[in-house]
């Protein structure tokens, strides 16, 4: 970004004061740095209606201020930044840090069009517009924001798309299917990963785990709204023709991609999707690794495999079967210019007992549900089946093998069953179907002389050591025989390192690559997935295979192989819960399992979920992230300008001098619970009636929130959160009545049937022509009742009671109807500069406002010399005092910098 | 057709404008001048995002002239001329046409009405446009020094901050010393501050920097000069100085209300007002005694002088005042009874600490109507005060005290001599009035003449000085830059047509055009001071063969904006 180092001043704030502060000094030949934690300058004045005594409006006032600043020679502004520390130092200067939130879209590009907020699928409370509607999470923060340039909203990385192994953007196709965008939503998942319907039903769904919702009712159901996309896209289209370019395209290098499982087509998709040319060699004779070969169909069947990689066909990518690689460096002679090695773990452990391989009945679990998907399953009616292993294999065997006809199914595993590698719902389902669990035995011994009679168990004492790695211990006494027919092995699986020793250099188990880049010791080879890793999930491959394409593509077009940008840091689900006002209607949803007692076929087991479903479950969504990354707005951009890679950057800035403007906080209304705000609906801030009333306002009219009628009786409670001790703040807000006197005169405009009756303690109209517009307001027919406001409760139609206390009638506790009432909130100090400097050094008031030490001599100097507080930065003060404050503290800024020998630039 | 290429742009001003005027009807309109090639309207013209379209505009369509249909010029038309100097356009090509305080906000009950003068008024504006020509400001070099008129704790204050940015400072106070109102005052709210002590620091600093000149018994006597070099007169210990300035910043402050006699039984012995009450307690040491006699209950009226039919503002500081001089009180007389009769409580902001710490110390507060002010009986020997207490059922109260004390507030101070020669501007309550409270708080109509502290309006001392600072940063501002533009906007004259009759010179107000180049046959000339020109424009009808213009407004232009307005609006 361009921007100096140096500066004369540091301004923190952009409000009012803030603005004015920066405009004399920039006026006076001093360079200034403006730094505004907002997206827009202009702080809490450009969100006004009008403003007292001249009922200007407040858009007329401050955009020419707003515009002055942004193109002042002087005056640098940094938007959407904060200054996180200042340090002194000897000279009598300062060094900021300024820490500078992304935006996620280019402010040298954005013009500012609009576009990407129109397409944007999130929408969020619109804190400029007093949350009384909504925006979006890509918006341009207000019509006279400056920068008129659009930002994303993002607070994180959504806990679904950050719990993904794969990479998919979860929060955004649940975004897209909650708009109704299916085919878009499908083309998001395509970003990432050619098996869409193969996620969407045999994947374990982490994000599902990590979604906020279930720690209300149960979690949105992500993966079946990934089913549910890819099933009508299969309906509606054969394949896609969403690539980022052709293969072929120039430029376009030769890639071999060996092995067919999720790493791999994966890989080849998003090479063929960067346009290179592509080709799949696949040893088995169908494609699909172990989705194909592996995983049963009632989980996930063929057809679905075969439609997901019929995108990879249809983008170009060709993928040979029956195509075993011994040579790889054969293949570079072929003319491939690059080759990854993704051939997952097809070699399955042994459990090393006599007998394994010599006793007729015992098979690996691997080959036994391969041959189930080529077609070739045995017969085992009547067999009693043991299924030795724990995890989610062996409970696939299990089932299978009941499929199958088996009459017994038993499941030998080493580990208590809590501790089962495989996932608790799946050894229900298991147990639910009809197998039955041994858990924590080990396998001692076969019996039988040829065909094997039985499983010789012993008790497993603890599987793991002390270090966490598996050792198991037995209990040699303890033993058991376990009669059986057939036993199939299903404890774990290996790379096939046989197959290409280079990979697996000095006898290592797994094939070895540098982590960062995926490059193998052999040139021009990469290796990704389990081969790499070991055996994990389909989406943890899926993210192998995105990585590994990502480098071989830099490789390939000579880049160095970085770039590959992590997510945002996942948010904090506590952070997303509260932030919600309220929860309305949910129910968990249920996964429709169509579970038979005795299973004999293999079927599908999960039913889908309808549209109507699938568009309840998406609007369940929290928006955790806010932003969901759905990528509307990317392709909605035509200035190329969004950018989800952009991160937040820190900038070490040295400056003469420091002007704290940090402004008020508005008191939280919700801290009165006696006058309802929050939960009667027509109790609204003070700030909310300023919207209604603004010209840019929300619903072009004034209407009372929870029905849209147009009020006709409206209420001012006067003081709400100030000269109140029992909200620990006593003292008076300052401007409260004024504005609240402006009100009445914009209401009885807006209104002139309205009532408005203000309930006050003292109006406290001290001010140049302040008075005289008091006694305007009583003029055009306000009511003035003296008195506080005890509680306020609702009616059933939305009405308002106020019990009050009428001192101008004899002091009697009154109450009053009223379809609006309007809290007239005042004002709590910005806590945001006491982290600015070392603990102590800049001094606070008791109430939290930044002390001023010289008030009577000096207004605006602070307990640090050449550090000065301007406007509501120091206490409660309305527009034109903050503006002479600020005018103030520039004067005594530009006295330092001269004492200092800064001379102006 | 002039062959001018103009873009119009009018304004919702949210709906300030578009609420009463038809501005699609109004930008149709303008669309039907041929000269006229951009015709938009916009939500805010004002805003960056508008003016970043206009400034597209011109460079794309080419424009050479612009008419923006808004607000009053008064309060953007610095904003529109610095936007066509971003431009690149001159300045002076631009037309602000008011559509708003002179039509939407004036017309609210008849929509056709207003629209049909909005569209009169916005093609006299592309009239006076096409008749427009670039227009070059005078550069001229400022004069580093200030003039600061009063030496009250406001105009010390801010003799010092000018002179700590580099000014150099001339300031003039009318009495004996330096001090003012706070000079002569002892502890003040809210910091218990000795009014006193303060003055002295300020004498202090003021004394350690040479750069500032300080004249008592002074009083300006004439300001001449044009922006930024302004030559003053003072006369000041029977001496007269001329003084050279680029400046010059009004801090005379207020005088305290004096109340008639008898008002609120004013005049009787144990009736003061607040300012003869503090001066008691400054006086006091030990016991709070009156005339010899203690103390023992007093009585606080409230708002005497303000909120009423002779001043009806609010001065401000009186309540917080009051409430203070209580607790000095609560301090030496403990026991003393004190009531507080009043209207509405001001105690603002951090002040309402006082207000909440003297009725721990026992005041008590009693409220008024307005319209039934307490009534003081003064007995030969005795005070009572009679009120109906609002806060008591409205119960009438005769309370027998020994002191009434009026609460008065400030009024505007008598100077009539300044006002004269400096011309400020007075507003309807008598006090100073500035341009515009938040856009321009410390200047005033007068070019270079700038106002602040409580000659400007009621204000507490640490008020004053923030606003005195502010007024330090203002005149900074203008010359630290050690140059002004001044307004091209001057008088004209066509020396061809000129008979040199001088009708001219006596109707110049500025005294700036003058007869020039007579003798050798030739005949003289008028010649206007450029510097010295305001532009009002007083020359031009006195002028009787019409050899003067006016740039900016020419009778070119004039006419052409009559024409316009004379045309028909169809509708």
């Amino acid at each position: 970004m361009g921007y100096d180092t140096e500066y004369d001043a540091l301004v923190i704030g952009s409000g009012i004061g803030g603005m004015e502060s920066a405009l004399k000094l920039g006026d006076m030949g001093y360079k200034v740095l403006v730094v505004e934690k907002e997206a827009s300058i202009g702080g809490k004045m450009i969100l006004l209606s009008k403003v007292f005594p001249t009922l200007d409006c407040a858009s007329c006032i401050s955009t020419p201020k707003m515009g002055a600043t942004a193109h002042h020679p002087n005056v640098t502004v940094l938007t959407y930044s904060q200054v996180e520390h200042v340090q002194r130092r000897p000279d009598g200067g300062f060094r900021a840090r300024v820490h500078s939130a992304p935006r996620f879209v280019d402010p040298a590009r954005c013009t500012g069009c609009h576009l990407c907020e129109m397409a944007c699928t999130v929408s969020v409370p619109d804190q400029f517009n007093g949350e009384l509607v909504a925006r979006h999470a890509a918006y341009i923060p207000f019509p006279q924001a400056v920068p008129q340039k659009a930002l994303i909203e993002r607070a994180g990385t959504s806990p679904c798309t950050f719990n993904c192994p794969a990479g998919i953007k979860a929060h955004g196709y649940v975004s897209l299917v909650r708009s109704g965008e299916y085919d878009k939503a499908y083309d998001l998942v395509l970003e990432t990963t050619p098996l869409v319907g193969t996620l969407g039903r045999a994947c374990y769904a982490p994000c599902e785990e990590s979604c906020t919702r279930s720690s209300l009712e149960g979690p949105v159901p992500i993966r079946r709204l990934k089913r549910f996309i890819a099933d009508r896209h299969g309906a509606a289209r054969v394949g896609t023709d969403a690539t980022d370019g052709r293969p072929g395209a120039a430029g376009a290098k030769r890639v071999a991609v060996v092995g067919s499982g999720p790493t791999g087509l994966t890989a080849a998709w998003l090479l063929a999707r960067k346009g290179h040319r592509v080709h799949v060699l696949e040893a088995a004779p169908e494609a699909g690794g172990a989705l194909r070969l592996g995983i049963p169909s009632y989980r996930l069947p063929v057809e679905v495999v075969e439609a997901d990689i019929a995108n990879l066909t249809a983008a170009g990518v060709e993928i040979e079967t029956n195509h075993p690689v011994g040579d790889l460096g054969a293949l570079r002679e072929e003319g491939y210019d690059a080759v990854v090695v993704a051939t997952g773990t097809p070699v399955p452990a042994r459990l090393g007992v006599p007998g394994e391989a010599t006793l007729e009945g015992v098979h690996s679990a691997l080959g036994f549900l391969r041959d189930i998907k080529l077609g070739a399953a045995p017969d085992l009616s009547g067999q009693v089946v043991a299924v030795v292993g724990g995890g989610n294999v062996a409970i696939d065997t299990a089932r299978s093998a009941l499929r199958l006809g088996a009459g017994k199914v038993h499941m030998v595993c080493l580990e208590a069953r809590p501790e089962m590698p495989a996932h608790e719902w799946e050894v229900a389902e298991a147990l639910a179907e009809g197998v039955e669990l041994h858990d924590t035995w080990g396998i001692a011994g076969f019996s039988g002389q040829d065909r094997v009679e039985g499983l010789q168990l012993q008790r497993c004492t603890s599987v793991l050591d002390e270090q966490g790695r598996f050792a198991p211990r037995f209990d040699e006494g303890t033993r058991q025989e376990l009669p059986c027919t057939t036993v199939l092995v299903a404890i774990g699986m290996g790379a096939d390192t046989a197959a290409f020793p280079d990979l697996a250099p000095d006898g290592a188990r797994r094939f070895v690559v540098d982590p960062a880049t995926h490059k193998t010791p052999v040139f021009g080879v990469f290796a990704a997935g389990d081969a790499v890793t070991g055996p994990a999930t389909i989406a943890k491959a899926v993210g192998q295979g995105r990585k590994v394409a990502h480098m071989v593509d830099r490789w390939l077009t000579g880049r160095p192989l970085t770039g590959f940008v992590g997510p945002l840091p996942e948010v904090d689900r506590a952070d997303v819960l509260a932030r919600q006002h309220n929860f309305t209607r949910h129910r968990a949803h249920d996964a429709a399992l169509r579970f038979a007692a005795v299973p004999d076929g293999f079927e599908e087991l999960e039913g889908p979920l309808s549209e109507e479903e699938a568009r309840a479950g998406a609007v369940d969504c929290l928006d955790c992230g806010v932003c969901s990354e759905c990528h509307e707005c990317v392709a909605a951009c035509p200035a190329d300008a969004i950018d989800f890679d952009m991160r937040a950057t820190d900038t070490e800035v040295e400056v003469g001098s420091v002007v704290v403007a940090t402004g008020y906080e508005l008191f939280p209304a919700e801290l009165k619970p006696n006058y309802g705000y929050g939960r009667y609906r027509n109790v609204v801030t003070g700030t909310q009636m300023e919207r209604l009333l603004a010209p840019t306002r929300p619903f072009n009219t004034v209407l009372r929130p929870g029905d849209g009628k147009v009020p006709e009786r409206i209420a001012y409670v006067m003081c709400t959160g100030s000269r109140d001790q029992t909200v620990g703040n006593p003292l008076c807000s300052k401007f409260c009545c004024m504005y609240s006197l402006k009100q009445n005169q914009l209401v009885m405009g807006a209104l002139p049937l309205a009532d408005v009756t203000v309930h006050y303690i003292d109006i406290r109209a001290a001010g140049k022509g302040y008075d005289e517009f008091f006694e305007q307001a009583k003029a055009m027919g306000t009511n003035f009742v003296k008195g506080r406001v005890s509680g306020i409760s609702e009616k059933a139609n939305g009405d308002l009671v106020l019990r009050y206390e009428d001192i101008d009638n004899g002091g009697r506790p009154a109450e009053a109807e009223y379809d609006l009432v309007v809290l007239a909130v005042g004002v709590t100090p910005n806590t945001g500069p006491a982290g600015l400097f070392q603990p102590g050094e800049l001094a606070f008031d008791p109430y939290g406002y930044v002390a001023e030490v010289d008030e009577d001599f000096s207004p605006g100097a602070t307990s640090i010399p050449g550090v000065f507080v301007a406007a509501t930065a120091s206490g409660p003060r309305d527009i034109p005092e903050s503006i002479l404050h600020a005018g103030a503290a520039a004067a005594q800024a530009a006295a330092y910098l001269e004492q200092n020998k800064k001379v102006p630039v | 057709m002039s062959g001018r290429r103009i873009g119009v742009y009018v304004c919702h001003c949210g709906g300030n404008i578009s609420d009463y005027v038809d501005v699609d009807a109004v930008v149709a309109a303008a669309r039907e001048d041929p000269d006229v090639v951009v015709a938009r309207d916009a939500m805010f013209t004002c805003s960056d995002l508008t003016q970043s379209e206009i400034i597209s505009d011109i460079g794309e369509h080419g424009l050479d002239g612009l008419v923006v249909a808004s607000c009053s010029p008064k309060l953007h038309t610095f904003t529109f001329r610095e936007m066509a100097k971003r431009a690149g356009l001159n300045p002076y090509e631009y037309t602000q046409v008011n559509i708003r305080e002179q039509c939407s906000w004036t017309h609210t009950d008849d929509h056709e009405g207003a629209t049909r003068k909005a569209i009169s008024l916005v093609r006299a504006g592309i009239a006076n446009t096409k008749g427009s020509a670039p227009l070059q400001p005078t550069q001229v070099t400022t004069t580093q020094r200030a003039l600061v008129v009063g030496g009250g704790v406001t105009g010390m204050r801010a003799a010092i901050g000018l002179a700590d940015t580099g000014l150099e400072v001339v300031l003039v106070e009318s009495q004996d010393e330096l001090g003012g109102w706070v000079g002569t005052f002892g502890p003040m709210f809210p910091h218990g501050t000795v009014g006193k002590d303060l003055v002295a620091r300020l004498r202090e600093d003021i004394g350690r920097r040479p750069s500032i000149t300080v004249l008592t018994r002074g009083r300006v006597t004439s300001r001449a000069g044009t922006y930024g070099n302004y030559q003053v007169g003072v006369d000041a210990d029977g001496a007269h100085h001329d003084f050279e300035v680029g400046q010059v910043v009004v801090a005379t402050g207020f005088s305290a209300y004096e109340p008639g006699p008898g008002e609120h039984g004013y005049g009787a012995p144990g009736v003061l007002t607040l300012v003869q009450f503090q001066e008691l307690l400054d006086r006091t040491e030990g016991r709070l005694a009156y005339q010899g006699r203690s103390v023992e209950s007093l009585a606080y009226i409230y708002c005497v002088g303000s909120r009423g039919p002779e001043h009806a503002y609010c001065s401000r500081y009186c309540c917080s005042a009051a409430v203070h001089a209580s607790l000095r009180v609560a301090d030496v007389a403990p026991t003393a009874r004190q009531y507080h009769l009043y209207r509405d409580m001001r105690t603002y902001g951090r002040n309402e600490e006082m207000f909440t710490e003297s009725r721990r110390r026992g005041s008590l507060y009693m409220k008024f109507a307005d319209d039934d002010p307490p009534v003081v009986e003064t007995g030969t020997d005795s005070l009572t005060v009679r009120l109906h207490d609002l806060l008591s059922a409205g119960e009438e109260l005769a309370l027998p005290v020994d002191l009434v004390v009026l609460v008065t507030g400030m009024v505007p101070r008598q100077q009539d001599d300044l006002v004269g020669v400096l011309k400020l501007p007075v507003g309807q309550d008598g006090f100073f009035n500035e341009i515009h409270p938040k856009l321009r708080p410390v200047e005033t109509v007068v070019d270079g003449v700038n106002i602040c502290g409580a000659c400007q309006g009621p204000k507490t001392s640490a008020e004053s000085i923030a606003s005195g600072l502010a007024a330090v940063t203002q005149v900074a501002a203008v010359l630290k830059r050690g140059t002004a533009d001044l307004d091209p906007q001057v008088a004209t004259v066509l020396a061809e047509q000129c008979t040199g009759c001088g009708d001219c010179t006596s109707a110049c107000p500025f005294g700036a055009i003058s007869l020039f180049g007579s003798g050798n046959g030739a005949k003289a000339v008028a010649r206007v001071d450029a510097a010295g020109c305001k532009g009002c424009g007083a020359c031009v009808p006195a002028c009787p063969v019409d050899a003067i213009d006016l740039a900016g407004y020419t009778d070119h232009q004039v006419r052409g904006m009559i024409d316009a307005l004379a045309m028909e609006v169809a509708r």
